[in-house]
């Protein structure tokens, strides 16, 4: 982004590695833009603290508290000694008026959370379950551009955790119909990783049971 | 160069799944964009009033359209590309805001959709509960640093909550498992090596135990003991060991006499504390409940003033300002 900051120095603020930036639930007045080191964004569901992003400098977090007075929807914590510059509604308008870029980056950042939120909930209304992990599987596959269309097995590096997270169901519910899929051997399941041997057979499913719900 | 664009009623802008870069902006005519609603299946199809941009989202995040657009009657448009578009919206950033906040207002609603699938029955937890919970999470979990600063935060957001007094236990448990740890537990699993806030050992000692006082004290006002939160609160002024809990202290004090309905120490109070705190960060909270006080004197006169004068000090979008309104709005009734 090439937008010159400097005369935005005196809203620097610094934050140790640890440091909660935010909290979810609380009331958000500010917002952040990183200049140095990087922010985790978590998610604390019951007893499990469940990472949503790792921002980079140059990245935005904590816009949407700004726009409408609601509770910070998860929880932002510094990974090293983060900079950044921290505005709030008074001076929003300000920096915005005066750096369109920036304003313009943040209006591509919703249309892409909006298109993500959408799709994770296309998984979600679903009822057959092996559907819904075979649509998170699509889902991921949409990110993971491919170094060769033609090939039908695809690789991910996610956790079965993270799969059940997305599929909205348990861990032992996902590892079932996992296995399940193991053993129809259309996935191949590693400690660090999964393979889907052929992501059409997936699609062809999911969108055949798609239609099939719809209908009924 | 954008291009002025005429569409027959009947005819289609482009059909949902399209892949195209183009933005719109309707100058005249009637055009519809129909989709189905993805929680009901419902067709929705949303009219777009001349002066509207629409099909944004989709050029801009670079995705297949999502709705199909429909000309009504026969319409006129003006045709951007992105790159075109975001040149005129850079030169028009009101344009950008007005969208920014449609936007955001979709992707909470679709986060609210999200999360009521997810945890079905479940439903999200009040803010009080959650960031009380978040609190017990960390303690949990040992990371002592992350704890404080939630419980920290609820005590600051609700200093007579349900959980306050638990809150300020809490807070005293992760205070001393930090002192007393050495290595600070709370950087464990957070991947990187030490580094706390660069204050002397001493001074944080220094702090904590007059943060300690004065969450104390809080939770005894929580619990409704003004005179002993009272008490506790002059004693932190008087030890003068932090500014920060000073000037906290102080505001306390003028609460504890309002809830002990001493409404001229009240007044009095809050008048020496903006004297000598010109720039308090709850100078206006302050002249919200002088204007109680008054109120609860009989002189709705002065009232009346305070709460006015809280309002030019605030904007429509705070909370200070509703309340303030609010105050004004009974004081109109009870006339």
């Amino acid at each position: 982004m090439n937008v010159d900051l400097s005369m935005f120095e005196r809203f620097a603020v610094t934050f140790q590695p640890g440091d909660i930036i935010f909290c979810e639930y609380e009331p958000g007045d500010n917002f952040y833009l990183i200049q140095s080191g990087r922010v985790q964004i978590v998610k604390i569901l019951g007893d499990i603290e469940k990472n949503i992003d790792i921002l980079q400098p140059g990245e935005i977090f904590g816009e949407m508290a700004i726009l409408e007075e609601a509770p910070r929807s998860a929880t932002a914590v510094s990974l090293d000694k983060v900079k950044a510059l921290e505005f709030n509604r008074e001076n929003f308008e300000v920096l915005m008026k005066g750096n369109p870029q920036i304003a313009l980056k943040l209006l591509k950042l919703f249309t892409k959370r909006i298109y993500d939120q959408k799709r994770r909930f296309m998984i979600l209304t679903l009822s057959n379950i092996e559907a819904r992990v075979a649509d998170v599987f699509l889902m991921l596959a949409e990110d993971q551009p491919t170094e060769d269309p033609d090939e039908d097995q695809r690789t991910f590096s996610t956790k079965v955790e993270d799969i059940a997270h997305w599929a909205g169901m348990s861990y032992a519910e996902c590892k079932k119909v996992l296995n399940h899929f193991a053993g129809q051997r259309r996935v191949e399941i590693y400690e660090d990783h999964i393979i889907v041997k052929n992501i059409n057979d997936f699609q062809r499913f999911v969108s055949s049971q798609r239609k099939k719900e719809k209908a009924e | 160069m954008p291009k002025a664009v005429r569409y027959h009623a009947n005819s289609v802008v482009y059909f949902k799944g399209d892949t195209n870069d183009r933005v719109y902006i309707l100058k005249s005519g009637k055009v519809s964009l129909n989709y189905n609603d993805i929680e009901t299946g419902q067709e929705i199809h949303d009219i777009i009033n001349t002066g509207e941009f629409f099909g944004v989202k989709s050029a801009l995040g670079r995705y297949p359209r999502e709705e199909t657009a429909v000309v009504l009657s026969d319409a006129a448009m003006v045709v951007f590309s992105v790159p075109e578009f975001e040149q005129l919206v850079l030169k028009n950033t009101r344009i950008i805001m007005k969208m920014l906040k449609v936007f955001s207002n979709q992707l909470r609603r679709m986060h609210k959709q999200v999360r009521n699938l997810i945890s079905e029955g479940k439903d999200g937890l009040e803010p009080e509960e959650g960031l009380f919970r978040i609190g017990q999470y960390y303690l949990k979990s040992q990371k002592y640093h992350q704890a404080l600063y939630a419980f920290r935060r609820y005590i600051t957001y609700y200093p007579s909550g349900k959980y306050a007094s638990e809150a300020t236990t809490h807070m005293e448990e992760a205070e001393k498992a930090l002192q007393g740890g050495g290595a600070p537990a709370s950087m464990a699993g957070m991947g990187t090596g030490g580094g706390k806030p660069s204050q002397s050992a001493e001074q944080r000692e220094e702090l904590s135990e007059t943060a300690k006082k004065y969450y104390n004290a809080v939770s005894l006002f929580s619990q409704d003991n003004f005179q002993a939160a009272l008490e506790e609160f002059k004693k932190i002024v008087q030890a003068n060991n932090s500014e920060e809990y000073v000037a906290k202290s102080q505001f306390e004090i003028g609460r504890c006499h309002l809830g002990l309905t001493q409404y001229d120490k009240c007044i009095e109070h809050y008048t020496q504390m903006i004297k000598h705190y010109p720039r308090h960060p709850d100078l206006r909270d302050a002249l919200l409940y002088v204007g109680n006080c008054h109120e609860k004197m009989g002189n709705t006169g002065k009232a009346n003033g305070f709460y006015k004068k809280v309002l030019s000090m605030s904007s429509e979008n705070e909370v200070i300002y509703r309340k303030a309104k609010r105050a004004l709005r009974e004081l109109e009734v009870s006339k």
